[in-house]
């Protein structure tokens, strides 16, 4: 009888161990389209209601604890953001004059078509779901194919990018974060232009990393880091031009090319609502990502063999 | 067994405890960061569902939860199913060998369950490949992690403790203890 149980226990764990190592190495394996792919968007199509419901039902608990953190988090702030608001006033005030030139410049030189968040529709999206994986930084939204939301479209907040839709259902998305591991985003430094690829630093939530700017490249510690708005391989998707992403903390050189830290300005820790850039079929916007999914494959998403120059990014780069 | 259950009604109550808490999970707990880190009560779970109803329960409910866990949030599917496993089954024997009874298992347990599954975890990202750079905070966030899952772990073993033990068995050894603690049946028994 002993006996009986312990055979009956081993081939429990053998049998269960080797149905994971086999579900894992099947859809590690297959394309995004594969069977087991498919299961797992009608799972979430099936269950994203019930999250949905269920998301809402619990709001008041996340709301809770969420004051809790907020308050802390927001008294801790309140002077640094006063001084900083008083000085970006006074820099508002100074360029206006400057961006109505610009402005008149742009229209002379027709530059009006060029790709902008302009040319894409917000679809606005509740969170009804976030992984509290410290590799897969990936929130679930309530939206999906049937509100106009297709994959690798960007996904933003009022303060700046949040990331692109990686999975979509009829009425749910997934949406991986600007620090999900797999993900990489063309950018340039606002002040300057300088091109590089940001990419998150895993087991650094809250902290992101430019790289590939090179050396000789001005970079200030406070200089804020946006979309570039170029294609690249590794991600078919093409974000808008001028998407803020961050704001760089710190500064490294590493020989020929430069690296530096940006601090995402987004919370992406207590996300409710998102907006997610969708575009009509035959818009510029689409086209640019027709183009885009037709450029050969990177070696590995997010490995951003990024070359100094934009030029080189937009052909080589890997981010979206 | 507890009045009025019958250990018929375990995998109900375990079935339903793990929907539960991975929708807790997903919906509220993930999206309330405490100290920079997001409190994971799946792997307590799975482990204290182990520490109560033993190792092939133990083994079922993470292969369980974890699947579940992966479907939700589009993961590589088998992935936390393998640690999940692993850990169900470990609490599970740790129950049948040793039997710890302690004030301090629970935190104990969900500190070693917390620890293996982001260690876990990590090392499988670091075999499929991971593209983006790894900083040394990782081990920061994968402590910081445990602590505070072994913070919440005494209250989760309660709500486990407290869902399950009416489905479960009455355990001859446990009866044993009860007598020897007591001096013998418990008074409500005897009257």
């Amino acid at each position: 009888m002993h006996d009986k149980t312990i055979r009956r226990r081993r081939a429990v764990l053998v049998l269960l161990v080797a149905l994971s190592l086999i579900l894992l190495t099947a859809y590690f394996g297959e394309a995004r389209g594969g069977r087991l792919h498919s299961v797992q968007r009608d799972f979430l199509t099936v269950v994203s209601p019930i999250q949905d419901g269920a998301n809402k039902a619990l709001k008041p608990v996340r709301d809770l604890f969420g004051w809790f953190g907020s308050t802390l988090h927001a008294k801790g702030q309140l002077a640094e953001l006063r001084k900083q608001n008083d000085k970006l006033r006074a820099q508002v005030i100074a360029r206006q004059s400057d961006e109505r030139a610009y402005a008149t410049l742009r229209r002379l030189y027709h530059l009006d078509n060029e790709l902008g968040v302009a040319a894409y529709h917000a679809v606005a999206a509740t969170v009804i779901g976030e992984s509290p994986n410290l590799w897969n930084k990936t929130i679930n939204i309530n939206k999906g194919t049937g509100d106009g939301v297709r994959e690798n479209d960007p996904v933003v907040v009022g303060e700046g990018l949040v990331g692109v839709v990686t999975e979509a259902g009829a009425a749910f998305a997934q949406v991986s974060l600007v620090t999900d591991s797999g993900i990489g985003v063309s950018a340039i430094i606002n002040e300057t232009g300088a091109p590089g690829l940001v990419e998150p630093k895993v087991g650094e939530p809250d902290d992101l990393l430019m790289q590939y700017l090179p050396a000789n490249t001005p970079v200030s510690i406070g200089n804020y880091v946006v979309t570039s708005g170029t294609i690249s391989s590794g991600h078919p998707s093409l974000f808008p031009r001028g998407i803020p992403i961050g704001q760089v903390t710190s500064v490294k050189e590493e020989g020929a090319i430069k690296s530096v830290n940006v601090q995402p300005l987004a919370n992406l820790h207590n996300l409710e609502t998102v907006q997610v850039l969708t575009y009509p079929p035959n818009s510029e916007p689409a086209q640019a990502a027709r183009f885009a999914s037709r450029l050969p494959a990177g070696k590995t998403p997010g490995s951003g063999a990024a070359g100094a120059s934009e030029g080189q990014l937009a052909s080589t780069g890997s981010g979206g | 067994m507890g009045a009025g259950a019958s250990p018929s009604s375990l995998p109900w109550r375990v079935a339903a405890l793990a929907i539960v808490v991975v929708f807790l999970q997903i919906g509220v707990v993930s999206e309330v960061p405490v100290f920079g880190v997001v409190v994971d009560l799946s792997p307590l779970t799975v482990a204290f569902i182990g520490l109560l109803c033993g190792s092939t329960v133990g083994a079922c409910a993470g292969f369980g939860i974890g699947l579940l866990v992966d479907l939700m949030l589009g993961q590589t599917l088998g992935l936390t199913s393998l640690i999940f496993t692993a850990i169900g089954y470990g609490s599970g024997r740790l129950r049948e060998l040793r039997d710890p009874q302690g004030a301090l298992v629970a935190l104990v347990l969900g500190a070693a369950a917390a620890g293996a599954s982001l260690v876990g975890y990590s090392l499988m990202e670091f075999m499929l490949g991971v593209d983006a750079p790894v900083s040394f905070e990782l081990l920061r966030q994968i402590v910081l992690g445990v602590i505070v899952d072994a913070i919440v772990a005494l209250p989760v073993w309660a709500i486990v403790r407290r869902c399950l033990e009416p489905g479960l068995p009455d355990d001859p050894r446990r009866r044993r203890r009860r007598a020897y603690t007591t001096g013998g049946l418990s008074p409500l028994t005897r009257a």
